[in-house]
């Protein structure tokens, strides 16, 4: 699903956010990204998404190299991948089902079919009841799984949450992570960027560790530190 | 069919969003399409005005009683050979006569008595093609004067010349205006859309993030950018509507000869080409704006 080559990452201003980056990640797995502040977290993420390109390397998401993607296949590429922020971007002059629909609407996807898929994806994130709310008369778990609802409404194949939890109390972090855990037993891949180590470490799963952009350790069943 | 909903809202809301620089852009829209609709009205009635002096504009050749018909008709063939000649015509001292006979029969106080010979010369009358090339043609014409053939040349495009120098005038002086103008307003909308693009970042982000394609980002804008233009249009063509008979009559009086056109044709011509010509600058600006703004 994600195959990264040799890559480093350096923004124009000269600093190296990612070197010598190699990294698998395979369909169906369920991957944490840790690390300190700073550590490349987001930048990783960001050429996932060919938010950003990687200065050395190639980068290789569900087959394609994003470096080689134009126009409107960069479009295509992240339909299928959804991602999940810690500050949610969600659209304040629309209700929940309106921004859920938005991923449709600019898409091009505007069918009935469509409207069942916004409504399937609440109903799965839990806020079918919440549908003609406005982001702000939600609390921050229901705005985040609003967002959740948002990544998951076209079907991605792959679900990318940077630091999904960090706005969040515990309680809520909790309920939002096993919503990813979920999606994730459903068959999407899944990489979350986070700092929370109760979490990391009550649920054992891969952990990609990355200090001063490198990778100092990647463990199967691992834990939040060494 | 939503997508196109989606276009139109987003730029009917980003024009209302913020409305004094919206309603600002559009009313230097407005002006700069008022400026440009009366230099093209004035140049089009210099022009015709010019190509109606232009018909008339003659040199006269007067000829030599002694000069002999083989030598006026070289002279004549010479003359018709110069590409800004139109035609040349031989009037003989019998027809200059005559000419004479039924100008004065019009006018009693002048009567022409019986004359015993006729004081009239002959003459060539040299119609144009180009009243530009009056000037120049006579200068070369006036070489035969005093040579046996041509007596004495007479030119009056000095009324053409005059006119033809405010025409140029006129028409540098106004595209000069009318560029600045065309500058100061594709400023104003690329700024319009600037602040436009700004208060639609985060749904930019957000639309980028779920794989919204660039077309779609941008159509909002240029669309918004020729919603400018078509309220400058409508602006701009209610003005003249309003003030264009005052002036057209004010005109008219000030210059008889200037034969203002306001044929409903025109008319129509006119108020399209003032509505796509603003349609343009709308999209140009703010698609120059997006370019700038929007490079992800
Ligand atoms: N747009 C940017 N321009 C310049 N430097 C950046 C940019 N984004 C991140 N960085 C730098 O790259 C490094 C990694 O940042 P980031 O990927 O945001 O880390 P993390 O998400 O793990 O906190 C940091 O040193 C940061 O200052
Ligand atoms: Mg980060």
């Amino acid at each position: 699903m994600i195959a990264l080559d040799d890559v480093s990452k350096c923004y124009p201003n000269g600093a190296y956010a990612l070197r010598d980056l190699d990294l698998r990640i395979e369909t169906g797995e369920f991957a944490f990204l840790v690390g300190s502040s700073g550590a490349g977290k987001s930048t990783l993420i960001r050429l996932l998404v060919r938010d950003e390109l990687p200065t050395t390397g190639r980068v290789r998401v569900d087959g394609a190299d994003v470096a080689k993607l134009k126009g409107s296949a960069v479009s295509k590429l992240r339909q299928r991948v959804g991602v999940v922020f810690q500050d949610f971007k969600l659209l304040p002059q629309r209700t929940v089902a309106e921004n859920v629909e938005f991923a449709l609407l600019v898409t091009g996807h505007t069918g009935r079919k469509e409207a069942e898929a916004a409504e399937h994806a609440l109903s799965l994130v839990g806020l079918a009841h919440r549908r003609h709310h406005f982001p702000r008369e939600l609390s921050g778990g229901e705005q985040q799984r609003t967002a959740i609802a948002r990544a998951l409404v076209s079907h991605p194949r792959l679900v990318i949450a940077d630091e999904p939890t960090g706005n969040l109390d515990p309680v809520t972090s909790w309920e939002i992570i096993k919503l990813l855990v979920r999606v994730n037993e459903l068959g999407t891949t899944l990489v979350i960027a986070t700092h929370n180590a109760d979490i990391v470490n009550a649920l054992r799963r891969r952990v990609i560790h990355l200090d001063h952009g490198r990778i100092v350790r990647d463990e199967r069943e691992g834990q939040y530190a060494a | 069919m939503r997508r196109l909903a989606f276009v139109v809202a987003a730029a009917w809301q980003g024009f209302w969003r913020n409305p004094a620089m919206s309603v600002a852009s559009t009313l230097t829209v407005a002006l700069m399409l008022v400026l440009a609709t009366f230099f093209a009205i004035t140049n089009r009635g210099l022009q015709q005005a010019v190509a109606l002096l232009e018909q008339k504009v003659e040199l006269v050749l007067y000829l030599e009683d002694s000069a002999r018909p083989t030598e006026i008709l070289a002279l004549k063939s010479r003359i018709e050979a110069d590409p800004a000649v139109q035609s040349v015509a031989f009037i003989s001292k019998e027809q200059a006569i005559e000419r004479l006979r039924q100008a004065t029969e019009r006018s009693r106080d002048l009567a022409l008595g019986e004359l015993d010979n006729n004081p009239l010369p002959a003459s060539l009358e040299v119609k144009l093609a180009r009243a530009q090339e009056a000037g120049r043609l006579a200068s070369t014409l006036r070489r035969e004067e005093g040579l046996g053939v041509v007596s004495e040349i007479v030119d009056n495009p000095a009324v053409v010349d005059n006119l033809l120098t405010i025409t140029r005038v006129l028409s540098i002086g106004g595209i000069a205006v009318l560029v600045m103008m065309l500058l100061v307003t594709l400023f104003v909308i690329v700024n319009t859309i600037r602040i436009a693009v700004t208060a639609r970042r985060d749904e930019i982000e957000i639309m980028r993030l779920v794989g919204a394609s660039d077309r779609l980002i941008r159509w909002p804008f240029i669309l918004e950018g020729m919603l400018v233009g078509a309220f400058g249009a409508v602006l701009a063509l209610t003005a003249i509507g309003a003030g264009a008979p005052a002036v057209a009559d004010a005109l008219t009086q000030f210059a008889g000869i200037v034969p203002l056109d306001f044929s409903p044709v025109f008319l129509a011509q006119l108020g399209g080409a003032v509505f796509g010509f603003a349609l343009l600058v709308g999209a140009a600006g703010a698609g120059w704006s997006v370019r700038a703004h929007l490079t992800a």
